[in-house]
């Protein structure tokens, strides 16, 4: 299974409201097979743009993160889900993304344009006339018949 | 005649006598050692610090962001490599869509926020 992080925003409620709309959204992962690993509140925020769903204008929301593993198979109905529910202003799904190592390449890319990796790949692939169609008669011959 | 072959035989014997050994000078400088003088090799400030963009994140994505319109400031003027540029740029855009950050304008929170670079002064010019 893959590591799921959820974005999920609710429209303000009062506490046992919104005990129970976290419950729902809790609940429909484990239906779906899935292990919730971490619940965070991001606490109460202004949007950044007012947001309109299920025809009402929201300012605020309340921010949850939730983090899960569920099995991919599932994540079209649980996003499907989700926008079902009144109380959910909006909610976003997003693989948990592992850290990639690369090397900074600032230093290779402030030298002047002959020097830079991605000028000289670039001379090479002119050089090496790949991908660049050569145009044939396709008449087996070794000449062109008609007058140009 | 006999001078003349005098003469080549003393040359023979100099020529072997004379041998040149380096392994004596202790002065002599070693080339195989690296270049001392090489500068420090530039980083971006990301990497320099091993910060990882994150799309929850957001008062550190806002600095790449222009106060004025919210736009993400290109590579040329935030001084990031194309890989951490690249990161930065898809993290806010997740952001922007989860409803953590504006796309239009910067949070007024943030403009307090120390500048890592001047945008009135790009690395390489403006293609406008």
């Amino acid at each position: 299974m893959i590591a799921y992080e959820l974005m999920i925003l609710y429209r303000l409620m009062p506490k046992p409201e919104l005990r129970t709309a976290l419950k729902r959204t809790s609940e429909t992962i484990f239906q779906k097979g899935g292990i919730i690993r971490k619940l965070e509140n991001l606490g109460t925020r202004d949007l950044p743009f007012k947001i309109s769903v299920h025809g009402v204008v929201y300012n605020k929301a309340d921010y949850f993160l939730f983090e899960f593993n569920a099995p991919p198979s599932s994540i079209a109905s649980l996003f499907d889900e989700y926008i079902r529910d009144v109380d959910v202003v909006r909610r976003r799904l997003y693989k948990k993304t592992e850290p990639v190592g690369f090397e900074c390449t600032l230093d290779n890319e402030m030298k002047p344009p002959p020097y830079r990796n991605d000028v000289l790949n670039l001379i090479e692939q002119a050089k090496s006339q790949q991908g660049k169609p050569k145009f044939e008669y396709n008449t087996n011959l070794d000449h062109y018949p008609f007058q140009k | 005649m006999s001078l003349i072959l005098r003469r080549l035989t003393a040359r023979f014997q100099t020529g072997n006598l004379i041998v040149r050994t380096c392994s004596t000078d202790k002065d002599a400088p070693e080339f195989d050692m690296e270049n001392p003088f090489e500068k420090e090799k530039l980083q971006c400030v990301l990497c320099k610090h091993k910060i990882e963009a994150d799309y929850k994140n957001v008062k550190l994505l806002s600095q790449f962001q222009s106060p004025y319109t919210g736009r993400i400031y290109g590579k040329h003027i935030t001084g990031l490599c194309t890989k951490q540029q690249e990161l930065v740029e898809k993290e806010i855009v997740k952001a922007q869509s989860a409803g953590l950050m504006g796309t239009y304008v910067k949070d007024p929170h943030f403009f307090e926020d120390p500048e890592l670079f001047n945008a009135d002064k790009p690395i390489r010019p403006h293609r406008f």
